[in-house]
């Protein structure tokens, strides 16, 4: 949970929202790119629920599993979410939906990480 | 720019998703402080559940949109706003209160202030919006 996979997939986040943005300024509307980016970013944060569950199935997970599993599946629910609300947008307000997005995915991953290390409730 | 002419189109399909985010972050909280620790704090609790109440509200008639869910709109973002004004005021001045975070206590500080910019954002987009006869 705070290995090398959750900062990949923070900085990947962040590499999408910025993308987004440039595409928000330059007006174009949603198109393959942010899909597979999204895709892809969904991807990888089900492998890291999937360690998340297992590390913590395997009696090392945080003292706080209830809001540890909450934030979990929330996380999960963010990209799915974006790209059905970005995609019946058809203009530049679409990509700026995924960058919202993908700016609350690294949050709730660093908040995963401070339930994890039990630092902050 | 065209005409925005629903709440949940163009830059209003944006200020929709922060209010979704909103309510899941602030719903996901207070559901598990109130099933795992709700004797401890229970006013900042029922208050974590009460914010988290008016994001749904807001994000459902802000994406919804008709002449009723604007005015529902309305009132969720006018509540929202006197929310963050009172607690956080009151967060400051007795803290002894407030023993555990909430959305709102110190004016949102612990959510970037985005708390307190969301209901104006929300209101003045509701202005914007407005029917012209």
């Amino acid at each position: 949970m705070t290995g090398p996979l959750a900062t990949g997939v923070i900085v990947a986040s962040l590499v999408i929202a910025a993308f987004c943005l440039v595409t928000t300024v330059m007006k174009k509307s949603m198109n393959m790119f942010h899909l597979v980016a999204l895709a892809a970013l969904e991807i990888a944060l089900l492998v890291l629920a999937g360690i998340g569950i297992a590390q913590a199935a395997g009696g090392n997970g945080p003292a706080e599993l209830a809001t540890f599993i909450g934030y979990l599946v929330g996380v999960l629910l963010i990209p799915p979410a974006a790209a059905f609300w970005g995609l019946i947008e058809r203009s530049r307000w679409g990509p700026a939906v995924i960058m919202v997005a993908c700016l609350a995915v690294p949050v709730m991953i660093a908040r995963l990480q401070q339930i994890w290390q039990g630092t902050g409730v | 720019m065209s005409d925005p002419k629903t709440t949940s189109s163009g830059p209003g399909r944006v200020l929709v998703a922060i209010y979704a985010i909103f309510a899941l972050a602030a719903g996901a909280r207070a559901a598990v402080q109130i099933s795992t620790r709700f004797h401890e704090a229970p006013l900042a609790y029922s208050l974590s559940a009460l914010a988290a109440a008016v994001y749904v509200l807001a994000t459902v008639a802000l994406a919804r949109g008709g002449r009723t869910s604007r005015r529902v709109a309305l009132a969720s973002c006018s509540l929202e706003l006197a929310g963050v004004l009172v607690i956080g005021t009151l967060s400051l001045l007795d803290p002894a209160a407030f023993p555990d975070e909430t959305v709102w206590s110190t004016y949102g500080k612990g959510y970037l202030f985005i708390p307190l910019v969301l209901p104006v954002a929300g209101l003045l987009w509701l202005r914007r919006t407005r029917p012209r006869p």
